[in-house]
């Protein structure tokens, strides 16, 4: 089938299966590999986007069903020379240790932060809930987003 | 009626493979003419965090900066074998063939200094900050590049080849002796618990975690290994178990095999202890495994602290914490009633 999508505010026209999941034509036609497969059932977290502004997991979202919406991936947050306050604190703060989460849980706290400039620590922990990580603990990365929340709201 | 307790857990740990199995790891290194240097090793960093702390051994070795040091690792047609990234070896045995190939290339480096700046012995010569020059006397000094340049236009070039291999001895079976495991690692942790005697819950609060590193390379990453590794042990103690029927995993999705989200984690503090290991990279030893540890034994006294039940087969589930309460109090009913008919 014909769908457009709009992705990272570009459109894309694609042929897609009506069975295909938005999680693979992200990572297999369009080749934003920064979104990533964990568990594949949305229970990880680990392939996060934001429609619409809000997190959800596209492993569960078939790609027609995201016509007409906003997507935002990782890819679409900030890059290298202009990383958006959340990447640049998870970097400075050491939040990633194998960083297959990361980009999840990066989308996940932007939902957050888009939303409540000021979250506490349970709001944010609640808010991270949906996103697995099995390394770091999840005490940087709390650590991390809180940083993030003073910045943007500076 | 929710109840608070502590309990304290600690422990240690043979760090590298043991008993004897060769645990061997290789490094490559090389200075370059620009200032800058590559280390290839088979080590994988699996986000732990071994390439930084690699750069970090080698850069503090040529005084130069982590970031001008290239980490090439698991390629098998370029790197050397270095071994797996488990046993919690790589910091200690890949950090020491790392030092072995740097201290190798540089020897052969401070020689050639040494005849350059007119010296009898390179003991005189030394790298810091980017040059090299001879100690207390800053009129030959000059940048490192300048020296391997010029040393590249003479033919010669700082390349070395190490290995490294910790030295354990199988236990002899008869009398109990030998050295299965070195070095070893030591860690102490307090937790604090909140048990719900209605539900069975346990939320863990607080842990505090002592851990004996040897030396932190890089102290932010054994902050990291350390919490990674207390959520580990809090799933390990409270939640996470395998049930197998008939050889089949019955629970193999996170929807049925519960690990720690954000909301399970206990605010942690860590505490790092630095005894120096003498066979270690600048004193550094392995923390990935041990700091998991001490946290079930904390967790699990703390539990018996808040509500006086022992559990003994894990994970702790709510399950048998209820079944534990009833059995105590059980028994306190029945003790009772055998005093008054004693009585």
């Amino acid at each position: 089938m014909n769908i457009e999508l709009r992705v990272n505010e570009q459109d894309f026209r694609l042929v897609v299966e009506p069975d295909e999941r938005l999680l693979d034509v992200l990572r297999e036609r369009l080749g934003l590999i920064g979104t990533k497969e964990g568990c594949g059932e949305g229970e990880c977290g680990a392939c996060t986007i934001l429609m619409d502004g809000k997190a959800v997991n596209s492993c569960l979202v078939l790609a027609a069903q995201a016509v007409g919406h906003e997507l935002m991936t990782i890819e679409g947050v900030g890059d290298r020379l202009h990383p958006h306050p959340l990447q640049k604190s998870f970097v400075e703060l050491g939040a990633v240790q194998c960083g297959f989460c990361t980009p999840g849980m990066i989308l996940s706290a932007k939902a957050l932060l888009d939303r409540n400039l000021q979250p506490s620590e349970e709001e944010i922990k609640e808010a991270m809930s949906g996103n697995l990580c099995r390394c770091t603990g999840y005490d940087k990365i709390v650590k991390a987003v809180q940083r993030a929340a003073e910045e943007v709201a500076r | 009626m929710k109840k608070r307790g502590i309990g304290l857990g600690c422990g240690w740990y043979g760090t590298g493979y043991g008993n004897g199995f060769p645990d061997v790891s290789s490094a490559f290194v090389e200075i370059h003419d620009d200032g800058s240097a590559t280390v290839s090793t088979g080590a994988v960093d699996v986000g732990q965090g071994s390439s930084t702390v690699l750069a970090q051994i080698a850069a503090e070795e040529l005084g130069l900066e982590p970031q001008d040091i290239t980490v090439i690792t698991g390629d098998t047609d370029t790197t050397p074998d270095s071994g797996t990234s488990a046993a919690t070896r790589h910091t200690y045995n890949t950090g020491n063939a790392v030092l072995k190939a740097v201290r190798e290339a540089k020897t052969r480096l401070l020689d050639y200094a040494a005849h350059e700046f007119s010296c009898t012995s390179a003991q005189g010569i030394e790298l810091k900050e980017g040059g090299i020059g001879v100690i207390g006397d800053p009129s030959r000094r000059q940048p490192l590049a300048d020296m391997v340049f010029q040393a590249r236009l003479h033919g010669e070039r700082f390349i070395s080849a190490e290995s490294s291999t910790a030295r354990t001895t199988p236990v002899d079976r008869e009398n109990g002796q030998g050295a299965p495991y070195w070095p070893y690692a030591f860690g102490a942790q307090v937790a604090e618990v909140e048990v719900d005697t209605e539900t069975g819950l346990v939320q863990v609060l607080r842990i505090i975690a002592a851990h004996d590193v040897g030396r932190a390379i890089n102290p932010t990453q054994v902050e990291g290994q350390i919490a990674g590794a207390v959520a580990q042990g809090v799933g390990y103690a409270l939640m996470e178990e395998v049930e197998l029927h008939e050889g089949v995993i019955k629970n193999p999705a996170f929807s049925s095999y519960l690990i720690p989200t954000a909301l399970d984690v206990p605010n942690i503090q860590t505490i790092i202890v630095e005894e120096e290991e003498i066979t270690g990279p600048y004193g550094a030893k392995g923390l990935g495994e041990p700091a998991m540890v001490p946290t079930l034994a904390a967790v699990i006294n703390a539990v018996y602290d808040a509500v006086g039940v022992r559990i003994t087969s894990l994970p702790a589930t709510p399950e048998k914490i209820l079944a534990a309460l009833a059995e105590k109090e059980r028994t306190f009913r029945e003790g009772g009633m055998r005093q008054s008919i004693d009585s």
